[in-house]
């Protein structure tokens, strides 16, 4: 299975544009800044393709995302409210990344890691797409991964 | 982490019961080490139990997710029994290892637990100072387990999906 990176980011600015009222940029320089807090939220597609969407971003982004989606002063938002926030951007993309994908496939639920020292991995998955984007100045990585078959005994 | 006793729900017995078993059957095959299961609580915030987690997600008739969440300890002494190898913290295999073994707590409870119910693929984090969150919507209960290795918890975060 391929995505194509237009595609992603399309589905990513439209998310952006019309949830956040944010606009969103290609990152292209490769480069990630470096985050002393940062939000990862994961979540992970069963059946017809087995596979992960993984969204990393500055707590920055998380605190615009969770204000634009509760109507809430930044400076009024809980960890808790930001949790969601993240949950849902991906919970909305995985939502729409497993449209592009064949009938009979299901989402789990997000997990959100939060933290400032930490390193998230998903085991037997090779990565398929990365894209980069930034937003009001901050860069934001999502990054899709697809369960490695396993070989069979006779292989 | 803040705890309370875990409701008297029959369902959430029912759902919490195969992933006990699963849990000292896993690591009695795999790691050859004994696993005394404690009371379940639930857990009603989001701070971490350990510092190594891996965590698989549910979907189908079952939604939500399950956290497998190893002291340091724990975790360095179960991959080795597991692995047959002393593995670093940072190295891939140690957290493929962690995934494995998560994947087959989920994968053997979910055998327990009926219906048509798919897991996903593990993911794995490891550092200090982070915590996970799920979803609010679900409750999660807390098994604590302990070992001569040290002390893990599984996280359930699992319900029936209405309908079903």
């Amino acid at each position: 299975m391929t995505f194509n990176s237009d595609e992603i980011f399309q589905i990513a600015k439209t998310i952006w544009e019309t949830t956040l009222g944010r606009p969103i940029e290609a990152e292209t320089s490769g480069i990630l800044a470096n985050r002393p807090r940062s939000m990862a939220a994961c979540i992970q597609i069963a059946g017809a393709w087995n596979g992960a969407i993984l969204l990393d971003c500055p707590i920055e982004v998380a605190r615009l995302a969770a204000s634009a989606m509760f109507s809430t002063d930044t400076d009024k938002l809980t960890v808790p409210d930001l949790q969601d926030a993240i949950a849902e951007l991906v919970n909305m993309l995985g939502g729409n990344i497993k449209a592009l994908l064949p009938g009979g496939c299901f989402l789990s639920l997000p997990a959100v890691v939060e933290g400032g020292d930490y390193s998230a991995r998903v085991p037997g998955s090779r990565l398929i797409n990365r894209i980069a984007f930034v937003c009001a100045g901050s860069v934001v990585s999502l990054t899709i991964l697809e369960k490695i078959q396993e070989q069979s005994a006779a292989a | 982490m803040t705890q309370t006793q875990a409701p008297p729900q029959s369902d959430t017995v029912k759902l919490i019961a195969p992933f006990m078993n699963a849990v000292r059957d896993v690591l009695q095959t795999m790691a050859h080490v004994q696993t005394r299961v404690d009371k379940p609580f639930l857990k009603t915030d989001a701070s971490t139990s350990y510092q190594v987690c891996g965590i698989i997600g549910f979907s189908g008739q079952l939604t939500g997710s399950v956290m497998v969440s190893f002291s340091d300890a724990a975790a360095e002494k179960l991959v080795e029994a597991f692995a047959g190898a002393k593995l670093a913290r940072n190295d891939p295999d140690f957290a493929d290892a962690i995934g494995e073994l998560t994947n087959m707590i989920a994968g053997s409870a979910k055998q327990h637990l009926g219906g048509l119910a798919s897991i996903s693929i593990p993911t794995v984090v490891i550092g200090n100072g982070y915590v996970v969150a799920n979803m609010h919507t679900i409750p999660c209960l807390v098994i604590p387990c302990n070992t001569t290795f040290g002390s893990f918890a599984v996280e359930v975060c699992v319900m029936r999906n209405p309908g079903n």
